[in-house]
């Protein structure tokens, strides 16, 4: 049986981003990478990592036109809290 | 004969207190989720396991002020009879109250409409004035168990598990417990169904502290 998943919350997306961005390691994602992995529009996406970009959760590399992303220790720090709470809500059944 | 009884009260009173720590534990790990999460089921979770915490202190409080205070000053009045017929129905009445709230939290689905837990609550006051209390826990555990073991079906991870099984204990103890009401006075089952509950809550907090490690 599958989690049918209709909503999801801006902190779950925001998780998702940084997912993605720790799954491509020391290297970082750029925005496209993390547009289809967290599945998001491109104006979303942009709001999106001014949020994290904000909150220091995400650091910025410039190389050209290119854009690359990667985690802070405060952002590997919210993601580790972020799974544990997933478990725990999901084991009673709540979506976050 | 009454030393036994007291060693059973005391075991029970530390069952209790033990349990109602890892609730209040429980409840504060929710609480921390929903500032995070914003999800306001997690807020109501909390809720539930701070009320269920609550129901077994004012238990402990009640048990300790009529069996170990109480004697010691002699008969018991009218009035302090009424008085612990009243502590009982309250301990019964918060736990109803704690699982009515897990009722809905756990209940599958985005936005559940917050009524139907308002109309479940008011279905349910007639049977709160009775004294059968053990027997509305039954029913609301029961959905409850059903709920989390749909849950269980659908992510089938361990987390989920110990949550059916912590529900599922819960469950066994308030069976245990309309046992003791209805067909036998034994002690040992009355322990039997304190202990019921008490794993329960140790399946919760197994739960907690695996969703709690990294990986």
């Amino acid at each position: 049986m599958s989690r049918k998943r209709t909503y999801r919350s801006k902190v779950r997306i925001l998780a998702d981003m940084m997912r993605s961005i720790q799954g491509e390691g020391e290297i970082g994602a750029g925005p496209t990478k993390i547009l289809y992995a967290a599945n998001l529009s491109h104006d979303r996406l942009t709001q999106y990592i001014d949020e994290l970009l904000r909150k220091e959760l995400v650091t910025e590399l410039q190389d050209g036109d290119n854009r690359t992303y990667l985690l802070t220790d405060k952002g590997r720090e919210f993601l580790r809290e972020y799974v544990k709470i997933e478990r725990f809500s999901l084991a009673f059944g709540i979506d976050v | 004969m009454q030393e036994q009884v007291i060693t059973i009260i005391r075991i029970d009173l530390l069952l209790e207190i033990l349990a109602g720590i890892i609730a209040m534990v429980i409840s504060h790990y929710a609480n921390t989720a929903f500032r995070l999460t914003g999800q306001k089921k997690l807020s109501d979770l909390s809720t539930g396991f701070m009320v269920l915490s609550a129901s077994m202190f004012s238990r402990v409080i009640g048990t300790l002020y009529f069996f170990v205070l109480y004697p010691g000053m002699g008969e018991m009045t009218p009035e302090a009879t009424s008085l612990m017929e009243v502590v009982i129905v309250a301990y019964g009445v918060l736990k109803i109250m704690a699982y009515a709230v897990f009722v809905y939290a756990t209940h599958p689905g985005r936005r559940p409409q917050r009524p139907q837990m308002e109309v479940m609550m008011l279905m349910a006051l007639p049977f709160l004035i009775s004294p059968s209390l053990e027997m509305i826990a039954i029913i609301i555990l029961l959905i409850i168990v059903i709920q989390t073991l749909v849950n269980y079906a659908s992510v089938r991870n361990r987390y989920a598990f110990f949550v059916l099984l912590g529900f599922v204990l819960l469950l066994l103890g308030h069976i245990s417990g309309i046992y003791v009401q209805e067909v036998t006075s034994s002690y040992f089952v009355y322990l039997l169904s304190q202990v019921f509950q008490f794993l329960g809550l140790i399946a919760f907090l197994v739960m907690l502290r695996q969703a709690g490690k990294d990986e």
